[in-house]
């Protein structure tokens, strides 16, 4: 109890520190603009912007592609400035903060929300890749989508956190060290990232994630889908592997034991692994992809403690970065409650679910997602190639191609993970009632 | 301690079905519905204040755990209620 109220403090005490930047996916971005234009000079091809916080009034440039009429008075929008233009305060582009809300666009939050919630519960991550891009798609502006998604994220974690804990499946102590360390290796994600910006520019950088993200889905997906079918053909029981029980004898204190997963293993092990998760998570936005296998196949722990833990990390760091984007202004309130309205029922019977299936059925449905979304990143990479003039460019109807089987491929993720979740919580429960009956019958036989 | 609440568990599977929490869900359902209509009715006022930045992250941060416990209890609830409940051991 004493190392737990420690491990407490020393998570409270490095967060606000470490948390200036930190949260998954980056920072705010620093050269945004938010405010209200009130003023367009169609004649000079100028606005008078009033900055949100302080009042100040700037006047920008409109670019050559925008139209005065096509600018908005009065609507508080985020304005993105051109730092490449040859004179200063030359607007990039424009966009409207709060998207006018239809039913469809209603209907579409509430159904992304429910099946991401399902997946986050039983998997521990999941979601935040489908999320963010279709929540663009449907008109929000980048940072918002990602604030606003990081904003429903973090409450709809400690809701699965606490129903897994309740199961007896999440062990905070192993959730706690994770996070903290997770979070050193967001800030050694986002240096990296800002080197490679500054080194190779933004298709650069793209390119770079991407290589990352493909290499990671891939590699760590297909290990586990593997995994997960040896298992199913060997009946479905897991054993710690080989790596893990490697690891486990290494004997180097500090000794950390986590009662829930039944593992001691050394720092020397939990740490790096926690690095790495924040790392990811800082470059790639999903850090649970690498997290999770990195916990049961580095530390020992089984997939259904392992994803239930994820929630813990996904609440500690979710929180403090919703306090960021907080901080910055940039959470659309509406955006995050639609989301959870049906992502708190799910997540609630993703949790319930888990105690239905065989520990492999929860590999089986990460590795599912992981492949999909490797997919729907790999078809941008040509697009980056060109970009960086490496290979010849490529029309834009074929980007315009590339771009929605990207898309397509997200919400194919989200749906063959959300049906296998859904036959395999069913099969699970009618087996239940099943034995359950037969029991009865035998008591009253 | 798993034994014991393996044996509590025994009769009610056999036994008549535990009584269902109707009466919460409903009143946890009332305060999330009257929240999403108060909160969706004042959408100007409330986009406005919550994106002013600075301190103003209390209002987001707050309000999504407000919604997370009256919501999630509301969805714990509904799930009891359907009979969608967790593996009892």
């Amino acid at each position: 109890m004493k190392k737990l109220l420690l491990i407490c403090m020393f998570v409270l005490a490095i967060l606000p520190v470490l948390t200036r930047s930190a949260i998954a996916a980056g920072g705010p971005p620093a050269d945004i603009l938010k405010g209200v234009i009130t003023e367009v000079n169609a004649a000079d091809r100028t606005v008078v912007f009033e900055k949100g916080a302080t009042k100040e009034r700037l006047t920008l440039a409109l670019p050559a592609e925008m139209k005065p009429e096509e600018v908005r008075l009065h609507k508080k929008v985020l304005v993105n400035l051109d730092k490449h233009a040859s004179a200063p305060n030359v607007i990039k582009d424009i966009s409207i903060m709060f998207m006018d809300m239809t039913l469809s666009k209603l209907l579409a939050l509430l159904a992304i929300g429910g099946i991401g919630g399902l997946l986050s519960g039983f998997i521990g991550s999941g979601g935040a890749f489908v999320m963010t891009p279709a929540m663009m798609s449907l008109g929000v502006p980048g940072a918002v989508a990602v604030a606003s998604n990081m904003c429903h994220k973090f409450p709809k974690a400690m809701v699965g956190a606490y129903k897994r804990w309740k199961y007896g499946q999440a062990d905070v102590k192993l959730g706690l060290v994770m996070a903290a360390t997770a979070i050193i290796g967001v800030q050694i994600g986002i240096t990296i990232q800002k080197y490679i910006l500054k080194m190779f520019g933004g298709a650069g950088s793209n390119l770079y994630i991407s290589a990352v993200f493909m290499f990671v889905l891939v590699f760590v997906g297909g290990y586990v889908f593997l995994d997960a079918l040896k298992l199913a053909k060997g009946g479905g029981e897991a054993k710690v592997g080989k790596l893990a029980l490697r690891m486990q004898k290494i004997n180097i204190p500090p000794m950390i034991h986590f009662k829930t997963a039944n593992v001691t293993i050394s720092a020397w092990v939990t740490v790096p692994v926690g690095v790495l998760t924040g790392m990811l998570a800082a470059t790639i936005a999903v850090g649970g992809f690498v997290g999770v296998p990195g916990m049961i196949y580095v530390v020992g722990v089984s997939a259904v403690v392992a994803s239930a833990t994820e929630l813990i990390i996904a609440f500690v760091m979710g929180a403090w970065g919703s306090v960021q984007w907080g901080l910055s202004g940039l959470i659309d309130i509406r955006l995050s409650l639609l989301l959870l309205a049906t992502s708190l029922i799910g997540v609630q019977l993703g949790a319930l679910g888990t105690t239905y299936v065989k520990d492999y059925i929860i590999k089986v449905v990460m590795a599912t997602t992981m492949l999909i979304v490797a997919v729907s990143r790999g078809v941008k990479v040509p697009g980056y190639l060109a970009d960086l003039e490496l290979i010849q460019p490529i029309a834009p109807s074929t980007i315009a191609v590339l771009e929605s089987i990207s898309f397509w491929s997200l919400l194919l993720a989200l749906g063959s993970a959300g049906l296998i979740i859904v036959v395999a919580m069913i099969k699970g429960m009618s087996a239940d009632r099943r034995s359950k009956s037969t029991v009865t019958g035998v008591q009253h036989g | 301690m798993e034994a014991t609440s393996h044996n509590k568990n025994m009769p009610a599977a056999s036994g008549p079905a535990k009584s269902k929490p109707y009466l919460k869900t409903l009143i946890f359902g009332a305060i999330s519905i009257s929240a999403y209509v108060l909160l969706f009715n004042n959408e100007q006022l409330v986009t406005d204040t919550y994106t002013m930045g600075g301190w103003h992250w209390v209002f987001p941060v707050g309000t999504v755990f407000f919604f997370s416990f009256s919501h999630g209890a509301f969805a714990s609830n509904l799930l009891s209620v359907l009979g969608l409940e967790a593996k009892k051991k």
